[in-house]
């Protein structure tokens, strides 16, 4: 995963780099959505169990950037908020698009 | 109440269908507007009024930088540079804040017709596929059930959700083919085309949503143009916002700043 480090201090946080960085972050995003979409669908999971999973998949993506970053949240991104946090909604219907559509695949179709 | 298994063949013959062919039509309109825009040439400036916007445009644009990037000036001349936009008499902002406010009629139809042009073919190729795609699936795969939604709803999903399908006691669970459609309508195939595409294209992603999302709010909004009823009111507040700014010069911090970030660097 190639993050480019980004140095914050007043005026000097690198734009160009702040963009790439958060464009990663929510492909990385989408790929998370996307698994845990299969894996809610293909074990059959119901209801909030599998709103469950989301959150829980959510916050293991979350880590691992983490662990990626060595801790050092401010020289990549804006807060650790932004970072870790702040874009769980948005990519909430494509994990649900997702779990309709391996769940009907595996489990009634 | 037990489980409903569908037929295999409806898997075969509507649901794959339904989501291949709406990918696939995704992914068109992604080409389609790249397409289009490469066709794009850079529009002329052609009113008066047009120039006049411009203008104003520039000038919001400038006394932004100016109170964004303040520190990057000594004190002398960041002086200048604001006199010369907020001064009572002669600067630029207070002249241009005594203009009237515009007719918000007459600034909607004196724009550039080619952005016109451009909206509208953006909005077309938008609706259409929408339109088409719901006459398809709702004209061939009306009438039954199609699949089952994982989680719990109540009953006033049940119009939404099984349209065409006519038993008065089936679990709302179970959806109609037009449901789907809607599922991966709002669910974002637009993502995975996203991830596909790569990065060049996210802002045609973005636009393309957005404008997808006024559709749905059903107002004829310009995204672009956010001053149209009262400029002067804009460049009042851009003219207090810069005679509040207080200003340092960051070259009078840099020693501290080399020494935190050399600290930095031999500690690691």
């Amino acid at each position: 995963m190639e993050e480019p480090k980004v140095e914050l201090d007043d005026l000097e946080v690198n734009q160009e780099r702040l963009k790439q960085n958060t464009n990663q972050l929510k492909n990385l995003r989408v790929y998370g959505s996307l698994n845990a979409g299969m894996i809610a669908g293909i074990l059959g999971m119901d209801g909030w169990i599998g709103m469950g999973i989301y959150v829980v998949i959510f916050l293991i993506v979350s880590a691992c950037l983490a662990i990626k970053m060595n801790f050092r949240v401010k020289e990549y991104f804006k807060s650790s908020y932004d970072a870790y946090y702040s874009g769980i909604g948005t990519d909430l219907l494509l994990f649900l698009m997702i779990w309709v559509i391996f769940h009907n695949l595996v489990n009634i179709l | 109440m037990s489980d409903i298994l569908i037929d295999d063949r409806i898997r075969d013959w509507v649901f794959l269908p339904i989501i291949i062919v709406m990918f696939m039509i995704q992914m068109f309109r992604g080409l389609l507007t790249k397409y289009m825009d490469n066709k794009k040439t850079s529009q002329k400036v052609t009113s008066k009024a047009q120039v006049s916007e411009m203008i104003d445009k520039n000038i919001t644009q400038q006394s932004q930088r100016l109170a964004r990037l303040h520190g990057l000036l000594p004190d002398h001349s960041f002086k200048m540079k604001r006199a010369h936009l907020c001064d009572n008499k002669s600067g630029i902002l207070t002249k241009a804040s005594e203009k009237p406010a515009k007719d918000p009629m007459q600034s909607m139809s004196m724009m550039n017709p080619a952005a016109m042009a451009d909206m509208l073919k953006q909005n077309l190729s938008g609706i259409v596929f929408m339109a088409l795609q719901y006459q398809w699936v709702s004209y061939f795969f009306s009438g039954f059930v199609i699949g089952k939604v994982p989680f719990p709803l109540t009953q006033k999903f049940r119009t939404m959700l099984q349209r065409g399908v006519d038993v008065q006691n089936l679990d709302v669970r179970y959806i109609s083919s037009i449901s789907i459609y809607f599922v991966l309508l709002f669910g974002g195939l637009q993502k995975i085309q996203q991830l596909m595409f790569g990065d060049d294209t996210d802002e045609f992603v973005d636009d393309t949503q957005m404008q997808m999302q006024m559709q749905m709010m059903g107002m004829p909004a310009m995204p672009s143009f956010g001053q149209q009823n009262d400029p002067g009111k804009l460049f009042i507040a851009e003219r207090t916002r810069l005679e509040g700014v207080k200003h340092t010069f960051e070259l009078n911090k840099s020693q501290d700043k080399a020494i935190k970030s050399l600290k930095r660097f031999l500690i690691q």
